[in-house]
């Protein structure tokens, strides 16, 4: 006989065995605070959002926007403030969208394509931050070795030359980039581990 | 939350609550796991209730968000189970019925569906619930026909842990 059939006929007297919860028990549990892993993407994407979204604060704090004003590269601060709370708004409504999509009701697959898509727009927002930060610290650096006499030594002729400059900006850049990446892969991995390997399952029962 | 919510949601599960312990037995290894994983099941269904309409059977429906649970939204880690671990399985096997010769192959079922990935658990759990492949299509979110082509690979699986 097929070993499933012979495990289905004694599955059955499988329910003489199973504990069974009072009344009470099952109330108190409804009580209880959930620790799915839902949960803490949901708690980890808005610290990234506040994270990334407060740096434009701290360059307020620190001053450093006073560059800005000295260099008259004011409407370009205005214009990239604007910009990256745009950009801020767009991810956050695409956020609250997908995550409103999650719902245990669905099939096991719609599921985890919503979980992951989640998670995806938080992904999306970071980088879109970071290579927008990194191309205004790039513009700024290049306009001020250009137009100005910042990076001059004072009177002498060993002027560092501007492509100097900017590559080192670009080098340090790329090497924070770096970081991020490694630190998000570690992150991201230790959250959407177990999803992506069942998700990943169920996509290659459909080839 | 209304109280009559409540009532009624805690009611149907007690009634129903068998469907999520064998979840919780085909998904956890031991009773701590067991009982973290129902309390988490049982929050899902919770906050799930509101939208339950009763269109569908409540039994019909907790397959479905218990099964969520277990595969997706369940964080901690599960201690693996080995090959030689049949004793520790939390089945009851031993009956009057059986010779020694059925219980030692059911036995060797139970710790081989033990070795599945959570998938093909899924698949498993629905077929032993007599679920038919359209239902377990549904809940899994694939085609009917890939349900049948992989409940076919699992058979094939089990035989060969059964059989090495």
């Amino acid at each position: 006989m097929d070993e499933l059939e012979l495990l289905k006929q004694d599955w059955k007297r499988q329910e003489e065995v199973l504990p069974k919860l009072s009344y009470k028990e099952i109330y108190q549990m409804i009580l209880k605070k959930s620790s799915s892993s839902v949960k803490w993407i949901f708690i980890i994407s808005i610290l990234e959002f506040v994270l990334w979204a407060s740096i434009d604060i701290l360059v307020r704090v620190s001053g450093n926007y006073e560059n800005f004003e000295v260099y008259e590269l004011k409407g370009f601060s205005t214009f990239s403030t604007v910009l990256s709370y745009v950009i801020l708004g767009y991810f956050i409504i695409r956020f609250y969208l997908n995550y409103k999509r999650i719902q245990t009701t669905d099939s096991a697959k719609v599921l985890m394509q919503n979980i992951l898509n989640t998670r995806k727009t938080v992904k999306y927002y970071v980088w879109t931050i970071i290579s927008f930060l990194s191309l205004t610290a790039v513009i700024l650096v290049s306009y001020i070795a250009i137009f100005t006499d910042k990076y001059k030594v004072d009177g002498s002729q060993e002027q560092v030359p501007v492509y100097i400059i900017i590559m080192i900006t670009i080098i340090v850049l790329a090497i924070f980039m770096g970081i991020i990446a490694l630190f998000y892969r570690i992150v991201y991995g230790i959250l959407t581990r177990k999803l992506k390997h069942n998700y990943e399952e169920l996509e290659k029962l459909e080839i | 939350m209304n109280k009559e919510l409540e009532h009624s949601f805690v009611t149907n599960l007690e009634q129903n609550q068998n469907i999520v312990h064998k979840v919780c037995r085909i998904y956890t290894n031991d009773p701590d796991s067991h009982n973290d994983l129902f309390q988490e099941i049982t929050i899902q269904l919770w906050k799930a209730y509101p939208k339950f309409r009763g269109d569908a059977k409540f039994s019909t429906w907790m397959y479905r968000v218990a099964l969520n649970t277990a595969i997706t939204l369940y964080r901690k880690s599960k201690r693996s189970l080995s090959t030689t671990d049949i004793e520790s399985i939390n089945f009851k096997i031993k009956a009057e019925e059986y010779d020694d010769e059925v219980e030692q192959q059911l036995k060797l079922m139970y710790s081989a569906v033990k070795q599945l990935n959570d998938i093909e658990k899924a698949l498993v759990f629905l077929y032993l619930e007599d679920k038919s492949y359209k239902e377990i299509a549904e809940t899994m979110g694939i085609s009917e026909v890939n349900a049948r082509v992989k409940m076919n690979r699992v058979k094939t699986k089990l035989k060969k842990i059964l059989n090495p």
